[in-house]
């Protein structure tokens, strides 16, 4: 095990990459947010963005509801109180790199 | 100095990753799963998120504004031609003006919600509308209570008269809720100006004759210093 192993917290690699960290930030902020707002926030494409929801889905972070607005499909993000732990904890580990 | 933790390496200089400006927004310049791993560094991480966080807390203190300016004319409005109707045309029956200023509130909110910026509600931004619902709860009922008291009283004892300062109630409820919402999000600005209100209207309420049409006008003193006033304030800082 290295030195930097000892002295720094893991983080999450769930949550370590950048569109799945961005989808979370804002979920954090907002109650709920759907698919086209999250896409525009973003910059991402629908796929990657599908694919990324989908992992953070799968680990409990978020929940996804698929519904209409009107007549047009509407995928709905939120934030898991699992998600929101999750989150903190990766805060708390980025910190103490920089804190170092 | 690089750091390796679990699968991931992160430089330690701030400008190694590829966080894009605000999070990306519109940029189009995609990276793949793989590459944003390896190039996503501490420093990047914690900017992404404090970004992310400010942007979307800018949109709701920009949408917080107009509420508060509309609000603020309806209460001011409403309150001046109350004042006049019951000292010229009649008495304090119209009051009841209240419940039209209200419908004429909800359908500016549902116009201005249809035209609003696209973007989903804030926790902050639902907290704001729950304490201002529970305000319109609470003011509705408490109104709507005085009046039937009213009514049964005199149907019952004709002449009788229901004691209970209204206006002074509905004024620190109006108050207290604006105070409340100027610390929910962090503007000190707007808890000092109900404050003022506040004390404004008390004061008003304290020199004005018990039962007298001037009694309403506390409400266009709040109206302007609790709501109006903020909500400019805000509209000047979202438009920045």
């Amino acid at each position: 095990m290295g030195e930097g192993e000892k002295l720094f917290k893991p983080l999450d690699p769930l949550l370590h990459s950048e569109l799945r960290l961005a989808v979370m930030s804002i979920l954090l902020e907002a109650s709920e947010a759907d698919f086209v707002y999250l896409k525009s926030e973003t910059g991402a494409t629908s796929g990657n963005l599908s694919v990324q929801i989908d992992k953070l889905q799968q680990a409990g972070y978020i929940e996804v509801s698929k519904g209409f607005k009107g007549k047009m499909p509407q995928t709905v993000c939120r934030i898991t109180d699992q998600g929101r732990s999750a989150f903190a904890a990766y805060v708390e580990a980025l910190r103490s790199y920089i804190g170092k | 100095m690089v750091y390796k933790i679990n699968y991931f390496i992160f430089a330690s200089n701030s400008d190694s990753g590829p966080v894009r400006n605000g999070s990306g927004k519109g940029s189009g310049n995609q990276l793949n799963d793989k590459e944003m791993e390896n190039n996503f560094s501490v420093e990047n991480s914690l900017r992404l998120i404090t970004e992310t966080i400010e942007r979307s807390r800018s949109t709701i203190v920009k949408n917080a504004g107009k509420p508060l300016i509309v609000w603020g004319f309806l209460v001011s409005l409403t309150s001046v031609i109350i004042y006049f109707l019951w000292k010229y045309a009649g008495g304090p029956v119209w009051n009841f003006l209240w419940f039209a200023m209200t419908a004429v509130g909800m359908l500016c909110m549902y116009f201005m919600e249809r035209n609003r910026e696209k973007a989903p509600q804030s926790e902050i931004g639902r907290i704001l509308g729950k304490i201002w619902m529970w305000f319109g709860i609470f003011a509705t009922g408490v109104f709507a209570l005085v009046w039937v008291a009213f009514f049964i009283k005199t149907a019952v004892t004709p002449g009788a008269t229901v004691r209970l300062d209204l206006t002074l109630v509905i004024s620190l409820m109006m108050g207290l809720c604006g105070a409340i919402s100027g610390s929910v999000i962090n503007r000190k600005v707007i808890s000092i100006c109900s404050v003022v209100a506040t004390a404004c209207s008390t004061l008003w309420l304290l020199i004005s004759a018990e039962g007298s049409p001037e009694r309403i006008l506390c409400f266009a003193l709040l109206g302007f210093l609790a709501l109006v006033i903020p909500g400019i304030i805000l509209q000047k800082e979202g438009g920045r």
